[in-house]
């Protein structure tokens, strides 16, 4: 499946779709207890990770508060 | 194979939690002393600074030895994420004014460290933020204190040194029915006694240089965001960018991006260093703190020198049904008496061998200090006492040391005094 992952276009697993927390494993996504997580705009409670799937074509968003810049 | 935060128990967290070793890696957390850090190509640092990658770029932003305690103390208190500072008033300050802006009041108990006082009735004053003080003891005046312009309610889970014990749940339910958040300092009675989930903070706030620390050889802070409080109303409008980017880590966005950003209240990595080998021990050390600091108290209530003692831990306290309750039948390492008069209390500590009259709390070695004349010397005296501060008050911070070694040192002392 093809998805925009901040901003990039990226191919991951050949499935349908894919479970928030399937694809964090999928990705290496590092701190994953740090992160947050924004599915087509919309920020993920951290609780529906596991039952929320993302599908061909959905963006999605990383961002950790640590990072140096003030926004 | 690693085994996850959530399978261990405090005692295992507390020596495991943060730490990620890969094959070959180091069994302690490396003290990584440099100021910045580099990345080969120009779009990673990109990505770093707009959070799309973790990673540290600047030591005052972020540091892998501090980000350790941070993830190690977040985990202890059963928060969502901790911020170290270079001091536990540096925590405070930046806690404080991460919530409030210039207009808003503050509702604190007034049984606190006098540092904090001072930030909150002195220093916050001069930017127009007020704080109202009332006794955290009594909930109907903490209930009646809110008011249309609280946006922070402020209390010490056990004071000091009035050694008091406010009923920190009940106190959360006024907090969260006013929608402010409720900010607790732990210093005293520390994460082994009651955890940050347990006691319904908000935001967690520690001196880390205290017990945590539990040498006497670092200074430190930490703020726990909780992760409970809901950033989203119209009371705290300068949230909502960091409520839309960050969600749950709101709090723990603003404090990072913005205000302990610009103030600067950074941790050095090798007091990180230092904070995170003390959290090893600090369950082993509270129960020693606190089953000396259990027998001391009763020495010093049956001596006829002694006027009064305040400590949890006796029966007779008007907070022992609180303690026993919140912090599971433990009541800390603190603990206040008084003798006749200030020159008593000065003969005592004058002729104490083994505990060093220090202003400190939470070394493995027992501490005494007279507040009045030290820590509280410039408060006015109406001040002093709203703070449970009087001349004859001797502070004790009980160390670990043989039980029978406090007792008699305290025993020849109080022969002189």
């Amino acid at each position: 499946m093809n998805l925009t992952v901040n901003g990039k276009k990226t191919a991951v697993a050949d499935k349908e779709s894919l479970s928030v927390s399937e694809l964090l494993d999928e990705l290496n996504v590092e701190d994953v207890l740090y992160v947050t997580v924004e599915l087509n705009g919309d920020i993920l409670e951290r609780g529906n990770f596991d039952g929320t799937l993302v599908r061909d074509g959905d963006e999605v968003e990383f961002l950790y508060f640590m990072g140096g810049g003030r926004g | 194979m690693t085994i996850k935060a959530s399978q261990l128990r405090f005692e295992s967290l507390a020596i495991h939690g943060g730490l990620e070793t890969g094959t070959g890696g180091p069994t302690t957390v490396p003290i990584v002393q440099s100021t910045a850090f580099a990345y080969g190509a120009a779009s990673a640092l990109e990505d770093v600074f707009r959070g799309r990658k973790a990673g540290p770029v600047y030591t005052r932003l972020g540091n892998p030895t501090t980000e350790a305690l941070e993830k190690r103390l977040a985990l202890l208190e059963g928060g969502r994420a901790a911020i170290a500072t270079s001091s536990g008033m540096a925590a405070i300050a930046t806690a404080v004014m991460s919530v409030v802006r210039s207009g808003d009041e503050i509702l604190a108990s007034a049984s606190l460290f006098g540092g904090t006082f001072s930030l909150l009735r002195e220093t916050l004053s001069n930017y127009g933020v007020t704080t109202r003080f009332v006794d955290p003891a009594d909930t109907a005046a903490v209930r009646s204190g809110v008011t249309g312009r609280t946006r922070l309610i402020f209390v010490e889970t056990i004071g000091n040194p009035r050694i008091d014990v406010p009923d920190v749940s009940a106190i959360a339910a006024t907090a969260k029915e006013a929608g402010v958040p409720f900010v607790v300092d732990a210093t005293i009675s520390t994460p082994c006694l009651a955890r940050g989930c347990e006691l319904g903070a908000d935001i967690i706030v520690h001196s880390t240089s205290k017990y945590i620390n539990g040498a006497g050889s670092a200074i430190g802070g930490v703020i726990v965001d909780m992760g409970r409080f809901v950033w989203r109303s119209d009371k705290f409008p300068h949230f909502a960018p960091f409520v839309k980017r960050y969600g749950e880590f709101a709090f723990a966005a603003r404090v990072r991006k913005l205000i302990h950003k610009d103030f600067g209240g950074c941790a050095a990595p090798m007091n990180s260093f230092l904070l995170i080998g003390g959290l090893e021990t600090l369950a082993l050390r509270m129960e020693k703190h606190c089953a000396n600091a259990v027998a001391l108290a009763h020495f010093l209530d049956d001596h006829p020198k002694v006027v009064w003692v305040r400590y949890p831990g006796l029966a007779g306290s008007p907070f022992h049904e609180i303690a026993t309750r919140q912090f599971h039948g433990r009541y800390g390492g603190l603990l206040a008496f008084g003798l006749a008069n200030q020159e008593a209390a000065f003969r005592f500590i004058d002729h104490l061998r083994m505990a060093k009259n220090a202003a400190n709390i939470g070394d493995a070695k027992t501490l005494v200090i007279h507040p009045a004349s030290t820590i509280y010397c410039d408060y006015e005296t109406e001040d002093k006492v709203m703070m449970g501060v009087t001349e004859e008050l001797v502070r004790v911070s009980v160390g670990i040391e043989h039980q029978d070694d406090i007792i008699e040192d305290f025993a020849q002392a109080l022969g002189e005094a």
